[in-house]
C-alpha cells in the first residue's frame, strides 16, 4: 500500500457540520465539559478520535482546533468535550452558552486499540489529558477488559475529572506535583509501580504533555510493554493536507524516519515508532537493527 | 449556474473557485467531506520529481486574522501523484492544476515533462514563489531573469497551460508579472505567500522551527488584492487571485480588481464548507445587482483618477 492509499484508508467519514451546544457544564476554574449535537460523531467515533471545532464563525481566531472526544451518546446524536480554557480557541469554547453554535468536523484520526490478549489496560493521563479516557473506559468495560486510570495534575485542582469513572468501576489513582490530592509527584511513578506488581502484563496508554508522553515511552521500552501514545502537536486542518501537525515517526523495517500527519496517521501512534526530539531513530528501528544488524 | 462559468488560458471552469495549493492535500483528502465537482478547480500540493520531507515543525503559527508556516513543500513527488492520485480526482468535474517547483530550471521541465503526458491534468501551476525553501521557490521568484528562465523552460515542456504563481515579496510585482507573459504563461497566479517572523517572547525564539515563514489568510487580503490589480494592468494574460478570501464578498473584490478567477486557501483549513457557502452567496449578488454573468465584473474597478496609481510596494512617505 502507498502513502496515498495509506493515508486515504485511514480516513473514515468524518462530517463537517455546524452544532449547536446541548449543554454547557462547568467544572471549576478553566475546565468545562460541553455537549454538541452532531450524528456522525455520536454515532461513529471511537476512543482516541478527535473533532476539529470552533466557536461560532468570527474571524478571530482563524483556526479550529482539535480536542479529543471525551463521550458519546449515539441515542441523542450528541457527543462531548472536556476541556481547558487556554488560549483563543480553547477560552472562546469555554464561553459558549447552550444554543450557539459551533463549526465542527468529525470524528478525526486513528483511535486506541484495546488490548488483545486479555491484558490490563493502564490509562495514563496528565492534566486535560484525562479526555480520551472517558470513552475508551467504556469501551474497555464493554469489551470486559480491565482498567486502571492514573491521573496526574499540578494541584487538586487539576483533576476534575476524577469521579468520572467511579460509574464504569474502572479504579482511578491521583497523583498531583504539590501532593494537594492523592500521590505526590509525577503520575509516571504509580504506573511504574503497577506494571511491577503485575509482572508487566498491561498495555500502556497515555495522553498529556510531551515530557509525560516521553517518560512513558521509556516505561514501555525498559519493561517490554506495548504503549500506545495519543499526541497532541499544532494542527491546523486535522484531514492531512496542512502538514503542519506532521510527527517523526519510522517503522522497524524503514531505513529513515518519515514526517507523518498526527491528524490521520495519528493522533494515537505505537510509542516504539516515534523519533523523539534529540534522537536519530525510533525504539522499534533500533531494536530491528540490533536483531537484523 | 453558468452565470458563473469562466475561461482563462484556454480552460473552461464552471465558476471562479480553484482550491489553492498547500491548503488543498492533493484534493482526494477532502472526497467525503465535500464534492469536489463543486470546485470550479484545484491546485495539488507542490510537487519536486521527488518525495520531499519538508521543514522541521513547529512549521504552523497562528497569527492575527493569519496563518504563518514553514511547511517547506513536504510531498510525495509527481511521479507517486500521477500513478496514485490522478485516477481517483478523474471521476470528479473539476479542473485539475498541479503546482510544479523545482531546485533547478531543469527539474521544473521535467517534472512538467511527466504531466505533460499525464491524463487528467488541466494545467500546471509553476511554484517559483515558495517563501520556505533553501534553493528555488522564491529565488526564482524574486529575479526576473530568473523567473523568464524557468517560465521559458516550461512552456517548451508543455502544451498545457502554464501558470506562474507570483510571490508578493518583491519592490515591484509587474516587472515580474510581464517576465511571466513574455516567456509565454498563459495566465498568472497572484499572490503567494507575504514572508513572516513570529517570535516567541519567552525563549526569544522564532515561533516557526524554519524561522521565517509564509503569511496567508485575511491578514494579507488587502496586499493581495492591490497586487492583482497592479498585474492585471501590467499585462493582457489572466490573472488567477489569492490571498485571503473566505466569501463571495473577498471574491468579489478581486474579480473587480481584475482577477479571472479566484484561488481560496487558508479558509480550506478554517472551513471545509466554504465552497457551497461562497457559490450560494455569488449568485445572490449578481441576482441582487442584475447582473447576467460574472465576467461583466472582471476589471471594473473605478479607481479614482486623481489618486496616485503607485508602481511600487514599500515606499516611504
Amino acid at each position: 500500500m502507498g502513502p496515498w492509499a495509506a493515508l486515504v484508508s485511514s480516513l473514515l467519514m468524518p462530517a463537517n457540520r455546524d452544532v449547536a451546544l446541548v449543554h454547557r457544564h462547568a467544572l471549576g476554574g478553566a475546565y468545562v465539559r460541553l455537549t454538541f449535537r452532531h450524528t456522525e460523531v455520536a454515532q461513529q467515533a471511537r476512543a482516541g478520535q478527535f473533532v476539529m471545532i470552533k466557536a461560532g464563525t468570527s474571524a478571530e481566531p482563524p483556526l479550529r482546533r482539535p480536542f479529543s472526544i471525551l463521550s458519546t451518546d449515539p441515542k441523542e446524536e450528541t457527543f462531548s468535550l472536556f476541556l481547558k480554557a487556554i488560549g483563543q480557541g480553547s477560552r472562546a469554547l469555554f464561553d459558549m452558552q447552550p444554543g450557539d453554535v459551533a463549526q465542527c468536523l468529525g470524528p478525526l484520526g486513528r483511535p486506541f486499540t484495546p488490548p488483545a490478549d486479555g491484558r490490563e489496560a493502564l490509562l495514563v493521563a496528565g492534566g486535560y489529558g484525562i479526555a480520551p479516557f472517558r470513552i475508551f473506559s467504556q469501551e474497555l468495560v464493554r469489551q470486559g477488559a480491565r482498567a486502571h486510570v492514573f491521573y496526574g495534575g499540578r494541584t487538586s485542582d487539576d483533576l476534575p475529572m476524577r469521579d468520572a469513572f467511579a460509574d464504569l468501576g474502572v479504579p482511578v489513582t491521583l497523583t498531583t506535583d504539590d501532593g494537594s490530592a492523592g500521590t505526590p509527584g509525577r503520575v509516571t511513578g504509580p504506573v511504574e509501580t503497577c506494571l511491577e506488581s503485575i509482572g508487566g502484563r498491561a498495555v500502556l496508554y497515555a495522553c498529556g504533555p510531551d515530557a509525560m508522553l516521553h517518560a512513558v515511552a521509556g516505561i514501555a521500552e525498559r519493561l517490554g510493554v506495548p504503549a500506545q501514545l495519543s499526541l497532541d502537536p499544532w494542527m491546523g486542518c486535522g484531514i492531512g493536507t496542512c502538514l503542519g501537525c506532521v510527527v517523526k515517526i519510522q517503522h522497524e523495517d524503514e531505513a529513515k524516519p518519515k514526517n507523518r500527519c498526527a491528524c490521520t496517521e495519528g493522533p494515537v501512534f505505537d510509542f516504539a515508532e516515534i523519533v523523539w526530539k534529540g534522537e536519530e531513530s525510533s525504539y522499534a528501528r533500533r531494536r530491528s537493527m540490533a536483531v537484523n544488524p | 449556474m453558468t452565470r458563473l462559468a469562466v475561461t482563462l488560458a484556454g480552460l473552461s471552469l464552471k465558476n471562479p473557485l480553484i482550491a489553492a495549493s498547500g491548503t488543498f492535500g492533493y484534493g482526494v483528502e477532502y472526497e467525503g467531506i465535500l464534492d469536489l465537482s463543486t470546485l470550479g478547480g484545484l491546485v495539488s500540493k507542490g510537487l519536486y520529481m521527488e518525495p520531499r520531507d519538508g521543514c522541521p515543525t513547529p512549521r504552523i503559527a497562528e497569527t492575527p486574522s493569519g496563518l504563518l508556516n514553514a511547511i517547506g513543500l513536504q510531498g510525495v513527488g509527481v511521479r507517486a501523484f500521477v500513478r496514485d492520485v490522478l485516477p481517483r480526482l478523474a471521476r470528479y468535474d473539476t479542473a485539475v492544476l498541479v503546482n510544479v517547483c523545482g531546485d533547478t530550471v531543469d527539474e521544473y521541465a521535467e517534472v512538467t515533462r511527466v504531466l505533460d503526458g499525464a491524463p487528467g491534468v488541466a494545467g500546471v501551476e509553476i511554484n517559483i514563489s515558495c517563501p520556505n525553501v533553501k534553493k528555488g521557490g522564491m529565488a526564482f521568484g524574486g529575479d526576473p531573469k530568473m523567473t523568464h528562465d524557468v517560465i521559458s523552460a516550461v512552456r517548451a515542456a508543455t502544451k498545457l497551460p502554464v501558470i506562474p504563481k507570483l510571490s508578493p515579496n518583491v519592490a515591484d510585482i509587474t516587472v515580474f508579472a510581464r517576465a511571466a507573459e513574455e516567456a509565454g504563461a498563459d495566465a498568472l497566479s497572484c499572490i503567494n505567500t507575504l514572508l513572516g517572523l513570529a517570535v516567541d517572547v519567552e525563549t526569544r525564539r522564532p515561533k516557526l522551527a524554519f524561522g521565517t515563514g509564509g503569511l496567508s489568510g485575511p491578514a494579507i487580503r488587502p496586499v493581495a488584492v492591490r497586487m492583482t490589480w497592479q498585474a492585471s494592468r501590467a499585462v493582457k494574460i489572466p490573472i488567477i487571485g489569492i490571498g485571503g478570501i473566505s466569501s463571495a464578498s473577498d471574491v468579489l473584490e478581486f474579480m473587480i480588481a481584475g482577477a479571472r478567477a479566484v484561488q481560496i486557501g487558508t479558509a480550506n483549513f478554517v472551513d471545509p464548507g466554504v465552497y457551497d457557502r461562497v457559490l450560494t452567496d455569488l449568485h445572490a449578488y449578481l441576482e441582487r445587482h442584475g447582473i447576467a454573468d460574472i465576467n461583466a465584473l472582471v476589471g471594473t474597478l473605478q479607481f479614482p483618477e486623481t489618486a496616485p496609481a503607485p508602481k511600487a510596494a514599500g515606499g516611504q512617505g
